[in-house]
């Protein structure tokens, strides 16, 4: 893991119709983890198309990787072997502040470790 | 490009239940001229409240309809004078409906770039309570306009 103090989140949202949940799920988790000090890129997959598409860097660099699982997401093969959080739509509407808040208290402690053991 | 019209909005809507208001507002829509077939539309916004509901917190609900017997995407937006139960993701009641009419052919389309703007404003704690105080259609379709703007312009 990168040294980096910032929390580095990406997701990819997606919803049945695509034409609302998709993108209020994506500015709900950008609002929430923006914030809270985190960096965040966050994919939609709605009717439109697929939109800010994550790039292989910024995945590359993400702590973690957030999904919504109420459909399906396209290339998900390119977050293999990353930590991945799966929920819905609507979960990230409506809790995202403590979706990040709890992913940061996970993530620092594990970063503060790994930093540690670099260390030793 | 408009999603709103003035037709389209109603500051004080009496509805005992959702289905009420859902039926209330589909009329507007078919009125509005933006319907084929009201019954068809109306019967898909109930089959989609059926998977999943559309009370997504903060007192807001956004049926929508996306089927061809939509002849063009729009929003229609109800104050509603009682707050109603809309088994919403945060158990609160609901009193402002957006109610969305999306053709199932509309990939591409830009009026989709407009819902999506809305639907991404709507997160906005400020907005929301904008909208909530707006005591005309103008301040709604100002309201609406002003992010659609945004939208395009990004």
């Amino acid at each position: 893991m990168k040294k980096s103090e910032k929390i580095n989140i990406v997701g990819v949202t997606a919803c049945p119709s695509g034409v609302a949940h998709t993108y209020m799920a994506a500015e709900s988790l950008e609002l929430a983890a923006k914030n809270a000090g985190c960096e965040i890129h966050v994919e939609t997959q709605g009717q439109i198309g697929i939109e800010n598409e994550l790039t292989p860097e910024q995945i590359k660099e993400a702590d973690v990787v957030i999904l919504t699982n109420d459909i399906g997401i396209k290339n998900e093969g390119r977050f293999k072997g990353k930590p991945a959080l799966r929920v819905s739509s609507g979960t990230l509407i409506n809790k995202s502040p403590i979706i990040v808040k709890k992913l940061i208290a996970k993530l620092s402690g594990r970063k503060i470790n790994n930093e540690v053991k670099n260390a030793q | 490009m408009q999603i709103i019209s003035k037709q389209l909005i109603n500051l004080k809507l009496t509805a005992n239940d959702k289905e009420e208001a859902i039926r209330k507002i589909s009329n507007s829509l078919d009125e509005a001229d933006c319907l084929y077939n009201y019954n068809d539309y109306l019967a898909n916004v109930l089959a989609r409240e059926e998977i999943t509901t559309t009370g997504i917190g903060f007192g807001i609900a956004i049926p929508h309809g996306k089927t061809n017997a939509v002849k063009q995407i729009s929003v229609s937006f109800a104050h509603l004078v009682k707050p109603i139960e809309w088994q919403s993701l945060d158990h609160e009641k609901v009193d402002l409906i957006f109610q969305l009419a999306v053709p199932e052919s509309s990939k591409g389309d830009e009026h989709l770039k407009l819902l999506s703007a809305l639907s991404r404003k709507l997160i906005h704690p400020d907005f929301r309570e904008q909208i909530r105080n707006s005591k005309t259609s103008e301040q709604i379709i100002d309201l609406i306009g002003n992010s659609l703007l945004d939208a395009v312009k990004g």
